[in-house]
């Protein structure tokens, strides 16, 4: 009975699609995870220019390196989304691109096991272009024990914010760690405990250039990169989890 | 009812027989898989088993690494006992076909499964390691183990983590006819064994050296490290070099290369870090052309970025 209900689910969910590009992966969950991360009835292009780069493998199931490099991306970028198919909770995060000068986003990620992954941007007419890569994995990134508890002084350790500001061929580009256990939830025992919100602002404008949602799929120890057009010689950074801990910075010349 | 008992009889057989088949086919070589090893003489004494550069496949069985073993007159002094069970079992029929003295010291250069999970083809009381490296294997062995089992699947039925019950210091070792010279070095896994065979020459580098086959970083302390150890080893009274990985070689092209590939590593971590680039950009690194001898680069430097540029990346950022 079980199976008809299934077979009923996915007639439904290819029938009411009909636009929809095939997926270049072939993976099951294609149409399924866009419904639930870019909404129904939404359009969708394929395309290679959103720049996902992920590794062929994960050689640490916990620590799997991500990014969305939208050099050539020809349009504004209203929105970036980005989700591991396979995982339990597959979103990673959502970055809104307040001005639009987006031009790379970059967060490790953690894999349940071998899985597509993908990035979705929203450009300004409304269009979500998409780029995907996969990832083989031994697995099991998303259920392990974080390794900040092996390490005894992590009371300390805790919360360190270590940033720095870098230009690149006149675009600004600002790298941040944060030591987290960014629990998930998915352990037992461990009740979930992550950092969820990051924004990032022009000190000098006051302007927001960037907000960003982070999820489950997101690692320990979270390493963001972002890069925006032109030079902004002021930034800061500031992270929320859902504890209430708060974790800020201000970066670049005028940083003490 | 007899109709329940009649069905219980049923189950009751066929567990019966389903152990009998695992007995039987838990014996090596049940699936007729071979490792075909040769024994290559490189001295008076001296054989080398050479494998493939190739990565862990269910093709090569793990057979992607060199052993070794030397008379002595007194006995034979084998090093590394290979990546699985069947490998072991099949390496010492082969030791036994080349030489009637009998195995008398089992060096384990390293806690690594390719190299010491052949172990349990040996005699107990002739397997030797580290004090460190026995450490690290009894750490790292089941999750070494597991990953064996999905990497090379059926050529590891049997295997079981064997960590050796005898220690070997660094130092002098005279036996028979051969002075060796055991030289413990630290660069590939914190706990790394050479063997100098000073009577031959024959240089064992175990995994400390790597040639035309890229080098691996899991459990390196550092390059900087390895790279000063590779200089040390330069300088012993060596004539040939068995590498761990790629073809035994004559002369100090294996140290260059190692010298060369481990200093181009660093700068390119250091160099990405200092620009803030993302390990993502990191791995799409261009090879040089000098390099394209050396298999698995690419691969290897994916992983070595997941090993390492974390560290480097810290060390580029400003603490709040």
């Amino acid at each position: 009975m079980r199976r008809y209900w299934l077979c009923a689910f996915t007639l439904f969910a290819s029938a009411s699609w009909a636009d929809l590009p095939s997926d270049p992966l072939g993976s099951p969950l294609w149409a399924y995870n866009i419904e639930r991360y870019l909404g129904q009835e939404v359009t969708v292009v394929v395309d290679e220019r959103v720049g996902l780069s992920v590794p062929d493998f994960a050689e640490d199931s916990t620590q799997v390196p991500l990014a969305v490099n939208l050099r050539e991306f020809p349009h504004k970028v209203n929105k970036v989304v980005t989700w591991v198919d396979m995982n339990p909770v597959p979103h990673l995060f959502t970055a809104n691109s307040t001005d639009g000068q987006l031009k790379l986003v970059s967060l490790n990620f953690r894999v349940q096991q071998a899985s597509s992954v993908r990035a979705a941007v929203l450009d300004e007419q409304g269009v979500w272009h998409i780029d995907s890569g996969y990832v083989d994995a031994a697995g099991g990134g998303c259920t392990a024990p974080r390794e900040v508890l092996s390490n005894s002084d992590w009371e300390s350790e805790f919360g360190t914010l270590k940033s720095g500001l870098f230009s690149d061929r006149g675009n600004t580009r600002i790298k941040a760690s944060l030591l987290h256990p960014m629990d998930s939830g998915m352990v037992g025992n461990v009740p979930a405990f992550f950092v969820g919100d990051v924004e990032v602002r022009n000190e000098s404008s006051d302007n927001l250039l960037l907000t960003m949602t982070l999820a489950e799929s997101a690692a320990e120890n979270p390493m963001f990169v972002f890069e925006f057009e032109g030079g902004i010689p002021h930034l800061s950074i500031h992270m929320k989890d859902n504890n209430g801990y708060q974790f800020e910075g201000a970066i670049g010349e005028a940083s003490p | 009812m007899s109709r329940l008992r009649s069905h219980h009889r049923n189950i009751a057989w066929l567990v019966a027989v389903l152990f009998w088949a695992l007995a039987f086919s838990s014996g090596t070589g049940a699936s007729g898989k071979s490792y075909s090893l040769e024994a290559t003489p490189v001295a008076e004494g001296v054989w080398v088993v050479v494998g493939s550069t190739d990565n862990f496949s269910k093709a090569n069985g793990g057979n992607i690494l060199n052993t070794g073993f030397i008379e002595t007159g007194e006995g034979v002094v084998v090093i590394d006992t290979g990546p699985s069970r069947r490998y072991g079992e099949e390496f010492r029929a082969l030791i036994e076909s080349h030489t009637s003295e009998p195995i008398v010291k089992v060096l384990i250069t390293h806690h690594h499964p390719d190299h010491a999970f052949g172990s349990q083809a040996f005699e107990p009381n002739t397997l030797y390691m580290l004090d460190e490296s026995a450490s690290l294997l009894e750490q790292d062995g089941e999750a070494f183990s597991d990953n064996m089992y999905r990497m090379i699947g059926d050529w590891m039925r049997g295997t079981e983590v064997t960590v050796p019950m005898n220690r070997v210091q660094p130092g002098l070792l005279s036996l028979g006819n051969r002075q060796l010279r055991l030289i413990a070095m630290q660069g590939h896994t914190g706990a790394d064994l050479v063997v100098l065979d000073e009577t031959s020459g024959a240089l064992f580098a175990s995994d400390m050296v790597f040639f035309n086959r890229a080098l691996t970083t899991p459990q390196t302390p550092g390059v900087a490290l390895w790279r000063s150890e590779i200089r040390q080893l330069a300088q012993l009274p060596f004539s040939l070099v068995v590498p761990g990985h790629g073809p035994v070689i004559r002369d100090d092209r294996a140290f260059l290369q190692m010298i060369d590939y481990l200093t181009w590593l660093d700068d390119v971590l250091a160099g990405s870090a200092a620009r803030g680039l993302s390990a993502s950009e990191v791995i799409d690194t261009a090879i040089p052309e000098r390099f394209s001898e050396v298999e698995g680069a690419r691969y290897e430097l994916v992983r070595t970025v997941s090993h390492l540029y974390a560290d480097y990346e810290k060390r580029a950022l400003n603490r709040h």
